[in-house]
């Protein structure tokens, strides 16, 4: 199964990318263990998540082709 | 459009069936993740704005129009000047949250006949325009208070980052972007 995960804003920057594909992923919490591992400086930023364009603050299991999105506070207008 | 969507609201508001097939089509553009229509990529050029004053003109149940165009500052930070914006947008998101907070505005403004929003994508330079509200209503009330709460929902809601650049190239994401320690 893959994941697609999408990083906004400032996060572009510490990704260095906009998009990062994970396999074999259980759930948000063990994919933000993932992140985390792949770019440490993550866990300096203040950011919500997204699963399928919904805002969520739990843990749901992932399933493949999910997209899930790093979404630092928003700055628009 | 957005102005169809609100415009067709407010007839339906009564007629509560109808009211539920038109949250049942804003489900629909959701769920079918449409490109949003208020994204437009670069400025906001005085074209299209004067194409949009233009388009009044067909109105003849509104009696007054509230606009509010956000303009990029050329910002002094540390000794250097802003000279443009960057915008990038979650697109998806977008849609349904616009969606959402249109249908907020048309809810809690009885009097608003229509509402539309466009939101520059991409580079904007400083002095150009980069957001574009207008809400029309029966009467000045209600346009001049939904525009300020739907700008407020517009800047709170939509997913929507600004990179600034400065005059050397270099780039800081805004303030309320930056980080937490």
């Amino acid at each position: 199964m893959k994941i697609s995960v999408l990083f906004f804003g400032v996060l572009t920057d510490v990704a260095g990318t906009g998009t990062k594909f994970y396999i074999d992923v259980k759930n948000l919490d063990d994919l933000k263990i993932r992140i985390y591992d792949d770019f440490p400086e993550m866990a300096h930023y203040n950011f919500r998540v997204s699963v399928n364009n919904e805002i969520t603050a739990d843990n749901p299991d992932l399933n493949d082709g999910d997209e899930v999105a790093l979404l630092p506070p928003f700055a628009g207008g | 459009m957005m102005v169809m969507k609100l415009h067709c609201c407010r007839h339906l508001r009564e007629d509560n069936n109808k009211y539920l097939e038109y949250l049942e089509c804003l489900k629909y553009l959701k769920l079918k993740g449409n490109m949003s229509e208020i994204l437009i990529k670069g400025p906001i050029t005085p074209e299209i704005i004067s194409g949009k004053l233009a388009e009044l003109g067909n109105r003849k149940e509104t009696g007054g129009h509230s606009i509010f165009l956000g303009q990029v500052r050329a910002d002094i930070i540390d000794g250097k000047e802003v000279t443009a914006i960057e915008y990038s947008a979650y697109e998806n998101m977008v849609s349904a949250e616009a969606g959402q907070i249109l249908g907020k505005i048309s809810n809690d403004y009885s009097d608003v006949r229509s509402a539309e929003v466009l939101h520059s994508v991409g580079l904007v330079r400083a002095g150009e325009i980069s957001l574009f509200v207008i809400v029309s209503a029966g009467h000045r009330d209600h346009a001049i208070r939904a525009c300020t709460e739907l700008v407020e929902l517009i800047k709170q809601r939509l997913p929507v980052w600004k990179k600034e650049i400065f005059e050397d190239d270099s780039h800081r994401w805004t303030a309320d972007s930056q980080t937490i320690r």
